[in-house]
């Protein structure tokens, strides 16, 4: 079973592509903004762009709130936490790592 | 026996490791506590989003109490029984027609693929509609899946030449063989990305992605420290003090090392960028660490030679 080459794209997406490549409407992924859950840049005429990373980021906003039914503040806050998780995990493979 | 449940379904009670007398309360606990072991989110393992749709599914049923008691009265096949059956004629019906009861409910097309890949239907409810009811099913729409991670333990050897490795892993259709190209120079902690094979996505959305997390192997030769590799290099006292050339064991092969006179433990020889290879830029270097041994047991001819040494000699190695 071979894999598939990923093309990186570093197009940012609009609010409405980024609504319609996650499923979702403008309103909460706006609202995602505000709270700090998803990152986007503002520019000159007040439109919001998202990176393509935030797709998968949005998504896991989606897995966490229906696997939990948590809301969407708490999401906010668990993604913190596992993305710290993962730094430091990072950071304990590396200290880990045999070698002087 | 014929007509039981399937060894590769599990009981759902035993899923969530509840008894059969479990209080509601108790169900929902004990499927809090394994949800948030095992959602794709917190779990990176490759093998924890299958459990997490398990203990899912086996929730489903049990928080109910109506399906609970059809479970419990019907077992696995429950969904495919009639609703006004009683419990007692089915078991009665069950237990004198043997196989074929089993048999007969189960129909084509259904639970296919679902964590096991054997092909088993689940009493004929659809694989999308339940993982819809886990992720995508409550306004969500289409979900890509979560990406995954696990750890590839590699040889100095393969992260020094690269190339390709099959891995098994335990997935959603059961097992399945990735070739995983491995880029030379790789090194510990770094990550390899295979597109689309981490969690399923729901409703046609994307896979996620599933990473390999490479940790180099403990290796007899070389410690291996970012992409330097390390080696020791044993030289006896007269090669150390004279200097010599000696074939040191490399990634690439023997190389030929000169080992300059005046050479003490500790000393390093480096072969500049013989260690790992890296993708885009300067390899690392090889450092040969020298190691001065001395024979166990010396012959007449060496101990008098020594001797001599000592005698002639005015090196003292802990003067200041």
């Amino acid at each position: 079973m071979g894999y598939a080459l990923v093309l990186v794209r570093s197009a940012s997406l609009n609010l409405e592509a980024f609504a319609r490549a996650t499923g979702t409407h403008p309103d909460l992924v706006r609202r995602l903004v505000a709270l700090g859950t998803l990152d986007a840049d503002r520019d000159a005429a007040g439109e919001l762009w998202f990176a393509p990373s935030q797709v998968a980021v949005m998504a896991r906003v989606q897995r966490l709130r229906a696997g939990f039914g948590l809301n969407y503040a708490a999401v906010g806050l668990v993604t913190d936490l596992l993305d710290r998780i993962a730094v430091l995990e990072a950071a304990l493979r590396e200290a880990r790592r045999p070698g002087r | 026996m014929p007509g039981g449940p399937r060894a590769d379904r599990r009981d759902f009670y035993e899923i969530l490791g509840v008894p059969r007398t479990a209080t509601q309360d108790d169900i929902q606990r004990a499927y809090r506590k394994l949800a948030r072991q095992h959602h794709p989110d917190v779990n990176k393992d490759p093998g924890a989003e299958d459990r997490f749709k398990e203990i899912s599914e086996a929730y489903d049923v049990l928080s109910d109490p109506q399906t609970r008691r059809r479970y419990d009265a019907f077992g696995p096949d429950f969904r495919q029984v009639p609703e006004d059956v009683d419990p007692e004629a089915f078991r009665r019906s069950r237990a004198g027609a043997g196989a074929a009861g089993a048999g007969q409910a189960r129909g084509p097309g259904g639970f296919g693929g679902f964590g096991t890949g054997q092909g088993e239907d689940l009493g004929g409810i659809n694989i999308e509609d339940l993982l819809g009811g886990i992720f995508g099913g409550r306004g969500f729409g289409p979900i890509r899946g979560a990406d995954q991670e696990t750890e590839l333990e590699l040889t100095v050897e393969e992260a020094f030449q690269g190339g390709h490795r099959s891995v098994t892993l335990e997935g959603p259709d059961g097992r399945r063989t990735l070739e995983v190209r491995i880029p030379a120079g790789v090194t510990s902690g770094q990550r390899i990305r295979l597109a689309g094979q981490g969690g399923r996505g729901s409703e046609g959305a994307p896979n996620g992605d599933l990473y390999f997390v490479v940790r180099i192997a403990p290796h007899p030769r070389y410690r291996v420290d970012g992409r330097d590799l390390y080696v020791d290099l044993p030289l006896a006292p007269w090669e150390a003090a004279l200097g010599t050339s000696v074939a040191v064991e490399t990634p690439r092969g023997e190389m030929n090392v000169k080992v300059p006179a005046g050479t003490s433990t500790g000393k390093r020889l480096r072969l500049r960028h013989h260690g790992l290879p890296h993708p885009r830029g300067g390899a690392g270097h090889l450092y040969a660490e020298v190691r001065i041994v001395v024979p166990a047991k010396l012959t007449d001819d060496e101990r008098r030679l020594f001797k001599e040494l000592a005698e002639v000699s005015s090196f003292d190695p802990r003067r200041r």
